[in-house]
């Protein structure tokens, strides 16, 4: 890529990042499919935070196919996979004195997370 | 109980002092060790920041300009570009048209909640840390607040640069784990039988809320809606207040 | 990494203290990292990915000490000397010029 001028700067910034990817991945799991998400520490980049690791929640939507955040902040390319809303409760997540209605919702990748 | 950490420089002097209090090996090589240096209390625009000396931050700042330009990896004119961009011309008026067209045109409304980039690509907002939007709106019964825990993500083209108070600590840290205690630091407490519903923006989708439309402003042009929404409420963290008569 | 970034449910940090009508930056040197970080990221040496992981590896106590633009500083340095752009050195020898002059 060459050197960025002004000329290039609104149409590098329209264009945007290309995160969603035009592959076919089948889904893991659909919406409504109860998921735990998985017990993993890694030292390198990773989006899955450490308050929602090992914790049950639902698929509320499949955003598609992008490149996974895990493997390319290590330099490990883009491993595309699905990535999915997950809808995790307040009370799952912080123990049962949190608010018996309140929600989180965490975006996930396929390999963040295993059917439940 | 431990001391709060500032987050911003409006603090320095007590992160300076936390920062002294730390023992063992801290320090910061690039600054030979002077912690001070870690502070931009002194970074700002003051009418005698051309004769005070440079901070190590602003000393930093300026190596690495130079030595880019210098050897041709970026263009000052392309700098300016990027700054004017986000700071005069993007920004959260964008997005209070999008929800003041949500609130008077329910079949654009639809459009939103189902693809959000498309709907508001209708205005022409497209671009970095924008290219895939989900809408999410406010009812009675659901409040939705959105968050980065882990960074400062935040939907560019609808709403411009975060907010240092979005970026910081303190909300990223709360948010998750006290919404209802967020919320009513901002003023906004909502009964218990109403769902707060915290979206954490940990991959590429990038949220904009539709506030609940004010009681109060039915047959206002949507020009006048749109100066009615502000960017907390786009967040999440405001109710839209209707115009006082 | 278990890092300082990840802040989500972490206690003790005060109020959230929103400054009212708050500019976009507070200070040039924020403009110059907010741009210099976006037209270095054009070359594409490192992904958005690797930009966030360079800013996540700032020493714990470092970062929550320090300021959002200060943690771009951090991770832009890192990210042009281990990309080849530039060399520790000669940063630290324009940094001692600059001090100078």
């Amino acid at each position: 890529m060459p050197l960025l001028t002004a000329d290039r700067v609104k149409q590098v910034l329209t264009r945007g990042d290309r995160s969603r990817m035009d592959v076919d991945v089948e889904p893991k799991v659909k919406p409504g499919d109860r998921v735990r998400t998985r017990n993993i520490h890694p030292l390198g980049h990773t989006r899955l935070p450490r308050y929602a690791r090992a914790r049950v929640g639902v698929i509320d939507r499949d955003h598609g196919v992008f490149v996974f955040a895990d493997a390319s902040g290590n330099g490990l390319g883009k491993h595309p996979q699905r990535v999915y809303s997950v809808r995790f409760t307040a009370r799952e997540l912080w123990g049962p004195e949190a608010a018996p209605r309140d929600t989180v919702h965490i975006d996930l990748w396929d390999d963040h997370l295993d059917p439940a | 109980m431990a001391p709060d950490i500032p987050q911003r420089s409006e603090h320095p002097g007590k992160a300076g002092a936390l920062l002294d209090t730390l023992t063992g090996s801290w320090s910061d090589p690039r600054s030979g060790g002077n912690i001070d240096a870690m502070h931009t209390h002194d970074d700002h625009d003051h009418d005698d920041a051309h004769t005070a000396p440079l901070t190590e931050t602003q000393l930093r700042v300026k190596a690495l300009e130079s030595l880019l330009t210098e050897k041709g990896l970026v263009e000052p004119k392309a700098l300016d570009v990027l700054i004017d961009t986000y700071e005069t011309k993007v920004g959260p008026r964008n997005g209070a048209r999008v929800v003041a067209r949500a609130w008077v045109d329910p079949a654009y409304k639809q459009r939103l909640l189902r693809d959000g980039t498309a709907a508001i690509a209708e205005f022409g907002f497209t671009g970095r840390q924008g290219e895939n939007m989900v809408v999410i709106e406010n009812t009675p019964k659901i409040h939705n607040m959105v968050v980065c825990t882990l960074c400062s993500c935040y939907p560019w083209t609808v709403l411009g640069l975060p907010p240092v108070w979005y970026k910081s600590a303190p909300y990223r840290a709360r948010a998750v784990i006290d919404p209802r205690g967020v919320l009513h630091e901002f003023g906004v407490d909502l009964p218990e039988d109403v769902e707060v519903r915290v979206w954490d923006s940990t991959a590429e989708l990038r949220y904009l809320v539709i506030p609940e439309r004010p009681v109060g402003t039915e047959g206002m042009s949507e020009d006048k809606l749109a100066e009615l929404v502000t960017r907390d409420s786009m967040i999440g963290v405001a109710r839209v207040e209707a115009p006082r008569r | 990494m278990n890092g300082a970034h990840d802040l989500g449910g972490m206690h003790g940090f005060g109020p959230i203290d929103p400054e009212k009508n708050e500019p976009v930056f507070h200070a040039d040197w924020e403009r110059r990292v907010f741009a210099l970080n976006l037209a270095m990221g054009a070359w594409g040496k490192w992904t958005i990915d690797m930009g966030r992981y360079a800013r996540e590896q700032m020493p714990p106590a470092e970062y929550l000490a320090t300021s959002y633009y200060e943690h771009w500083l951090f991770g832009l340095e890192k990210l042009v000397i281990d990309k080849g752009f530039l060399t520790r050195e000669e940063i630290d020898a324009r940094i001692a010029e600059l001090r100078k002059a």
